[in-house]
């Protein structure tokens, strides 16, 4: 049945149930635990570039990503023998949304945080966790994710970057491409074919690789704003021990697809614009006007809504069920919402999109970076096929 | 769902798919009294399920769902607000949508309007003038018959010096309420539908469902069904909590928005057959019209919820949304089947 769940009576009555909410209790330290983060936000964060806190977890500060751990509030569900703080998955969500509201420079240690150490801990070798995640969680060491290539993009099953067996280790050859944060992170977790001829995404493995290795070559690509974010790397005779095999050789589709969820439905995909509906708020409030204050009233309608589906989401997770259809959803709708901001708030309000004033230069900054957000981590039509799939189309 | 909960949606569910063809109030009200749903709010000791908004919200939604042709969901609500009243009356109440007129000294003269099912009903709960809710008799009443764009009793009802007990609930915000979690609930069988149309009507040579440019409709309709669901269930939380003008407002605002797309796309990918009055799809699209007007528009909600979190200090608006989840939850009251120990 299409969103049906089994053993429900919905299920046996033949009804459809698009969301399947739990109701789950915010831990009960939340409100002390997010004291502890908006202090560190007050001690910690420059009133500088205002347009940084817009779509900050693409914002790197390597010092704001080391105070942030030292202060603890990295790798947060992490165990503790490799430098974590064995707390809750939800405890976690909470300081990554605290974060995110304000628009904190997280860009640095996310991808470490959210996908390296958790891949790490599920795949790799005792000795790898020990070497890396201890770093992770101190807020030193970053990662990248080497998924697209030039021929690669959302039909990613194509990707051609090798590795070849060598003696007890490996070879790897090829090109990965749009790879955020390559310039800066010390490890990065690729996909590469380990079997010469294999097909779509059969034959896959991932690999861990320590972005010094010889062979390496990393090259900017500019995005539209001038800023640099995302990446070339090039592979050419790449040498690696046999141990930078994650997991299982040839199940590094399955291995890369389940941890879609976490990266679909964190919260970093709906607060994006955040920072823009707060000025807007304050916009509305001091201006008056009815525009301002009606959009102020549908954002604040469609951001509760989409807090409530990715709660529910990571509630489910911390279950350790796996709702990877309502994950796509908060994703999809997510996106939708962090984009439609910058819109309305210059369809609604008059922007001198030149001058000083916040929320000009925070509209600006996302009219400009927001067509991204339906992009990364899935493109909008890839989400919804994968809905559709789920509603037993296709 | 707890296990009352499964067993309240197993008996709503099969009850409603029962009436779900042409239910009349003569022929049909006896079978949803005998179940006891009525008194789904009340106090076990005051004869009734000691349910909460949450058991609430899956009556609602299954009554949506079915496009139910009777005044359940209104019955419900004023149940509890004239046992909260302590106002008795033999038969079944409802409520209605606005009042305009004079309350003084425990009477009304005046108009109320919206009343589901008002010609047929025994008192009506309405928002009063001067603000919380009035209950009257209709018996009182002049009544002057109208309807929504459903099908649906929206009765004016005129009176004239009639006595009213009153309470202090916002009625207008339980309405818009109930109405959220109906329009989940159509929404969801209206995506239903659309998707075992599409999966049988062939075109081109194969299931419409097959073309991507129907898959990528219905998937934005099973994302805004997805979000009027959750909106639906989490309104009911903050009712359980009993500090919900903000989720009320943000609620309605995203059904009623998740209904403007929805019955487009559902239309849409029915072609003409959707279009007929034999197939199923209209009970279900022209009540989401109805209700998306009914109990505040997205611009009148947005207006109060816009006020509400531009009162307050920008700097606090975050606060403000966490703090409300933070917010301890009394467990719920559950809910027990006629006659079963609770």
């Amino acid at each position: 049945m299409p969103f049906g769940h089994a053993g429900s009576p919905a299920n046996r009555d033949g009804l459809v149930q698009t969301f399947t909410f739990k109701p789950f209790d915010m831990p009960a330290n939340a409100a002390a635990l997010r004291e502890q983060v908006r202090a560190f936000i007050r001690d910690n964060m420059t009133d500088g570039d205002i347009a940084r806190r817009a779509n900050c977890w693409q914002v790197n500060d390597p010092d704001f990503s080391r105070a942030l751990g030292k202060a603890g509030l990295i790798g947060l569900s992490l165990p503790r023998q490799y430098g974590g703080h064995d707390r809750s998955a939800l405890e976690r969500y909470i300081v990554l949304e605290e974060l995110l509201s304000v628009g904190a420079p997280v860009g640095a240690h996310w991808i470490a945080d959210r996908q390296t150490a958790p891949l790490l801990l599920r795949y790799g070798t005792e000795e790898q966790r020990r070497r890396w995640i201890p770093g992770i969680a101190a807020g030193e060491v970053y990662g990248c994710i080497g998924l697209s290539e030039p021929n690669a993009g959302s039909d990613l099953a194509s990707v051609r970057s090798s590795a070849r067996r060598d003696g007890d280790g490996w070879v790897l050859n090829g090109q990965k491409i749009w790879t955020t944060n390559a310039h800066i992170a010390h490890i990065m977790i690729g996909l590469f074919r380990s079997e010469e001829g294999s097909e779509r995404n059969a034959r896959l493995s991932q690999f861990l690789i320590p972005l010094d290795t010889p062979g390496i070559t990393i090259r900017p690509i500019i995005n539209l704003t001038g800023e640099h974010d995302f990446n070339e790397v090039f592979f050419d005779d790449v040498k690696l021990p046999a141990d930078a095999l994650i997991g299982e050789e040839g199940q590094g589709w399955a291995q890369a697809t389940a941890e879609l969820s976490l990266e679909r439905s964190g919260p970093e995909r709906y607060l994006s614009s955040m920072v823009l509906v707060t000025e807007l708020v304050r916009h509305a409030a001091k201006s008056g006007d009815p525009a301002a204050i009606a959009l102020a009233g549908r954002f604040t309608s469609e951001a509760w809504t989409l807090r409530q589906m990715s709660l529910a989401v990571a509630g489910r997770m911390a279950m350790g069920e796996d709702p990877a259809l309502e994950a796509t959803i908060v994703k999809d709708l997510g996106n939708s919402f962090e984009q439609a901001v910058p819109q309305l708030v210059q369809q609604v309000i008059e922007l001198d999109l030149s001058s000083d004033d916040p929320l000009a230069l925070l509209a600006a900054q996302l009219l400009q970076v927001s067509p991204s957000f339906s992009l990364r981590g899935g493109t909008r039509e890839i989400l919804r096929g994968i809905v559709a799939r789920g509603l037993g189309l296709r | 769902m707890n296990e009352q909960q499964t067993m309240l949606a197993d008996m709503a569910s099969a009850l409603f798919a029962d009436l779900s063809h042409g239910a009349t109030l003569a022929a049909d009200w006896g079978r949803i009294e005998d179940m006891g749903f009525t008194g789904l709010l009340l106090a076990e000791e005051s004869g009734g399920f000691g349910g909460g908004w949450a058991d609430a919200a899956i009556l609602f939604r299954l009554a949506g769902y079915h496009a139910l042709s009777l005044p359940l969901v209104e019955a419900v609500v004023a149940a509890r607000l004239a046992n909260d009243a302590g106002f008795a009356q033999h038969g079944f109440g409802t409520i209605a949508e606005k009042a305009e007129g004079q309350f003084e000294q425990g009477r009304f003269t005046g108009v109320v309007r919206g009343a589901a099912w008002g010609r047929n009903a025994a008192f009506v709960a309405a928002p009063a003038p001067g603000g919380g809710a009035m209950l009257l008799s209709v018996g009182d009443a002049k009544v002057e018959e109208r309807e929504n764009p459903a099908g649906e009793p929206r009765d004016i009802l005129h009176f004239s010096g009639a006595p009213a007990a009153t309470l202090t609930v916002d009625l207008f915000a339980l309405g818009a309420a109930a109405r959220s979690m109906q329009a989940a609930g159509a929404l969801d069988a209206a995506l239903a539908l659309a998707v075992g149309y599409v999966n049988d009507r062939k075109q081109f040579g194969k299931p419409l469902g097959k073309l991507q440019a129907v898959q990528q409709a219905l998937a934005v309709f099973a994302c805004e069904a997805a979000a009027a669901n959750i909106a639906a269930t989490a309104v009911a939380q903050a009712l359980d909590r009993g500090d919900f003008d903000y989720e009320v407002a943000a609620a309605k605002i995203r059904t009623n928005i998740a209904a403007g797309i929805g019955t487009a796309v559902a239309h849409q990918a029915h072609g003409a057959i959707g279009f007929t009055h034999e197939y199923g799809l209209h009970p279900l699209t022209r009540r989401l019209w109805s209700w998306r007007s009914e109990f505040g528009s997205e611009q009148h909600w947005s207006m109060i919820l816009g006020h509400h979190v531009t009162t307050a200090d920008a700097d606090h608006y975050w606060a403000d949304m966490t703090r409300r989840s933070d917010a301890t939850t009394p467990s719920s009251p559950g809910c027990a089947g006629p006659g079963e120990q609770a």
